[in-house]
């Protein structure tokens, strides 16, 4: 007997060393100017001037293939890269869902047109990707969804919503999840994904505010809007498995453990005289977390590189991951016993307060908490 | 990778020894104060014992991420005879120039004081003595460190109690002859062989943990209650699979130690792993419990010799809050601008 799942290390070579002191200088000069708020909204903020400079960095896509606009850099490089933006919040939302989830799946499964039409757009940091999951009526359930395609003539017919979408009211493309047919039995049967033009004619986009008060994610109506044949992504029917996969390589990469990670080192520069017992346990208790949650990403990164798909090591992660991430904020309150008032200019109470608001998501996004924790027991071998 | 295998090789081979002879009747009987003599023969028969020993010194000289696998399998087990303690000390021995003596050998990770006569005085806990032919331990004279090997009878020992049962002893030694004694390696720091001996106890966690994992998935899959296996309901699911997210942190936290040991770096492997498994420990023994209900309390039941293991490990060589405290002064100390390029460095 031993375990099921496997953690072999992957160590980020010295070599590396250079380009990660290139990034951290170009972000010493970009983070000049941001504010605590800013930096708490981290990947998910949208900054489409600081995403064209990242792209022309050559740093959006850089490990997909040079004709496509890529560079065709190593997994590991990229990796240094995006904990580089972490640590330090950088807006990543512009270039974040194309680089991590929409340009993957196109290189794996998109035709060559779609590949040439999009990448090396995505790459400049100019082709915003959201991603079109949720429904009103389906959340967790996602196999439940009901917009639907319609075949027509030279392409396919949309209708439906699509609800929680990310700077959907910001971005130019949508991959869309949608229903070909009628519901059957089995419901994942007959979803496909396409791309979808945010421009088109028919299409809706209503922000919602959130509980922080800024509007992040939409609702977006679909009323006929027409998408060419030719951006239907894949097979046609097999966008569930296509859609989850998709999943598999995002749930384990730094964004889902560092989201909160600025915090860190201002509460600790904020800890007066010397600290006591309890505040060195708690910083002690919160690196620890964080150095095994970056080997144990890093080790899926080698798993994914030698071509194998741990989708059970990787639901881990996301778990353990977000859970940090949001006993951070719970932390750094329980450290700094933090004033009730937004100090308007300190970066740490900006941020503090930001993130106190915006963690209850964080295990709702890319799939709930209940949903990763019965993936991780189903495949557990619970019956 | 050819290196990988040797670890995991050698783990399969021990795991199906451990599978044949290490159950609940001698895990007890240890307990009870009988020592395994059976199961030490064959351990020293396999020549694991010096692993992580030289190869002059009769050892295979793998390093301390081979090990890992092996040691983790013994954790799965319970493994009760002093094997890890075993380990630590004849690779000690070895990188100091000393040959290791046959037999079990105990550890006391104190730093002990020697004098200018190499005598020997201080205290300190070394587990598994009323087995062992030797005790090996650190002393420190001036700002040097020395390993010494030292045996039992130059010891006073008190016999106390551990929530594990397994033997433990308080030993004093007051200016001791020791039997050999040579300068420490230089890969060793103001703590000794204290965060070798933390390293290891989470790694035999980790261990520990995937025997918990195991017993509640098949637990979860029999047990019936309102007419289906419990497992099927969510919360049991949800328990066993945050248990499982325990596990796996736990093996990497271990994993990530050896490699820091393997770089000299024992002590920030120590900080991390030890202060990981802190957390792990408490949790997994909770939810294990939990879903094994009132059958798991029982001292008929196999789960208690798992969980005392875990209760008993994290207190062990600096507990998790003490390391967790090690660590954060540090990082404090150090300040925020070099919180994350200290992360990264190591």
């Amino acid at each position: 007997m031993s375990a099921s799942f496997q953690f072999r290390p992957l160590t980020i070579p010295k070599s590396l060393e250079p380009f990660r002191q290139e990034v951290r200088d170009f972000l010493n000069q970009a983070k000049k100017d941001w504010s605590g708020w800013k930096i708490g909204h981290s990947w998910t903020g949208f900054d489409k001037e600081f995403s064209r400079e990242v792209g022309q960095r050559g740093w959006i896509g850089m490990t997909w293939p040079k004709q496509y606009g890529g560079r065709e850099r190593s997994s590991l490089e990229r990796y240094v890269m995006v904990e580089e933006m972490l640590a330090v919040g950088a807006p990543l939302g512009a270039h974040w869902f194309g680089d991590r989830q929409s340009g993957p799946l196109l290189l794996r499964l998109g035709t060559e047109t779609q590949r040439q039409r999009f990448l090396p757009e995505i790459t400049r940091g100019e082709a915003s990707f959201c991603i079109g999951l949720s429904e009103p009526d389906s959340g967790s359930d996602l196999a439940s969804i009901r917009s639907k395609a319609e075949r027509v003539d030279g392409g396919w017919r949309l209708n439906g919503r699509k609800i929680w979408t990310t700077n959907g009211h910001l971005c130019d493309f949508m991959i869309g999840l949608f229903r070909i047919g009628s519901m059957g039995k089995i419901k994942h049967e007959g979803l496909s994904q396409f791309i979808i033009d945010m421009k088109s004619s028919g299409i809706e986009v209503r922000p919602i505010a959130d509980l922080t008060g800024e509007a992040h994610f939409n609702e977006v109506l679909f009323d006929n809007v027409f998408v060419p044949e030719d951006m239907l992504v894949g097979t046609e029917g097999n966008g569930w498995s296509q859609a989850t996969s998709e999943l598999t390589f995002e749930r384990s990469q730094p964004d889902r453990f560092m989201s909160c990670f600025p915090l860190l080192p201002l509460a600790i520069d904020a800890i007066e005289g010397e600290p006591d017992r309890l505040a060195a346990r708690s910083a002690g208790q919160s690196i620890a977390d964080l150095v095994v949650l970056r080997e144990m990403s890093l080790s899926i990164l080698g798993q994914l590189d030698e071509g194998k798909t741990p989708s059970q090591e990787a639901a881990l992660v996301k778990d353990l991951g977000n859970t940090y991430e949001q006993r951070t904020s719970t932390m750094v309150r329980e450290l700094l016993d933090s004033s009730a008032i937004i100090e308007q200019g300190n970066a740490l109470s900006e941020l503090e307060a930001y993130l106190m608001q915006s963690v209850p998501s964080f295990s709702l996004r890319g799939g709930t908490r209940e949903i990763l924790r019965g993936i991780i027991a189903k495949s557990l071998g619970l019956k | 990778m050819e290196q990988d295998n040797i670890g995991e090789l050698l783990a399969e081979q021990l795991d199906r020894l451990f599978t044949d002879t290490v159950n609940r009747e001698l895990i007890v009987s240890v307990e009870e104060g009988e020592p395994a003599t059976n199961l030490w023969s064959e351990l020293e028969n396999l020549g694991v014992l010096s692993a992580l020993a030289s190869e002059e010194h009769d050892g295979v000289a793998l390093n301390w991420s081979d090990i890992e696998p092996v040691v983790r399998a013994a954790g799965r087990h319970g493994v009760p005879v002093p094997f890890v303690e075993t380990l630590i000390a004849n690779w000690l021995l070895s990188q100091a120039g000393i040959a290791p003596p046959s037999g079990a050998i105990a550890i006391a990770t104190e730093i002990f004081a020697l004098n200018a006569d190499d005598k020997i005085s201080g205290e300190g806990l070394a587990g598994w003595l009323e087995q062992a032919e030797h005790i090996v331990l650190v002393a420190q004279r001036d700002d040097d460190h020395f390993v010494c090997l030292v045996e039992p009878a130059n010891s006073n020992s008190e016999k106390l109690d551990t929530i594990a049962r397994e033997p433990m002893a308080k030993i004093s030694l007051s200016n001791a002859t020791a039997k050999s004694v040579a300068a420490a390696p230089s890969s060793l720091d103001a703590l000794g062989i204290l965060p070798h001996l933390a390293v290891l106890r989470t790694v035999q966690s980790a261990g520990a943990l995937e025997q918990l994992l195991e017993l509640c998935i098949e637990y979860g899959n029999t047990r019936e209650q309102f007419g289906r296996p419990i497992g099927k309901f969510q919360a049991i699911q949800h328990a066993i699979a945050e248990l499982a997210a325990e596990t796996a942190a736990t093996q990497v936290a271990g994993l990530f130690a050896c490699n820091q040991i393997d770089q000299s770096q024992a002590s920030y492997g120590a900080m991390i792993a030890k202060t990981r498994v802190g957390k792990a420990a408490t949790r997994g023994s909770e939810i294990a419990h939990q879903v094994f209900g009132a059958i798991g309390f029982t001292d008929e039941h196999s789960l208690h010799y798992f969980t005392r293991r875990l209760w008993q490990w994290r207190s062990e060589a600096g507990s998790d809050l003490w390391w967790a405290e090690q660590l954060g002064h540090r990082a404090i100390k150090q300040g925020g601008d070099a919180l994350w390029a200290n992360i990264t460095t190591n």
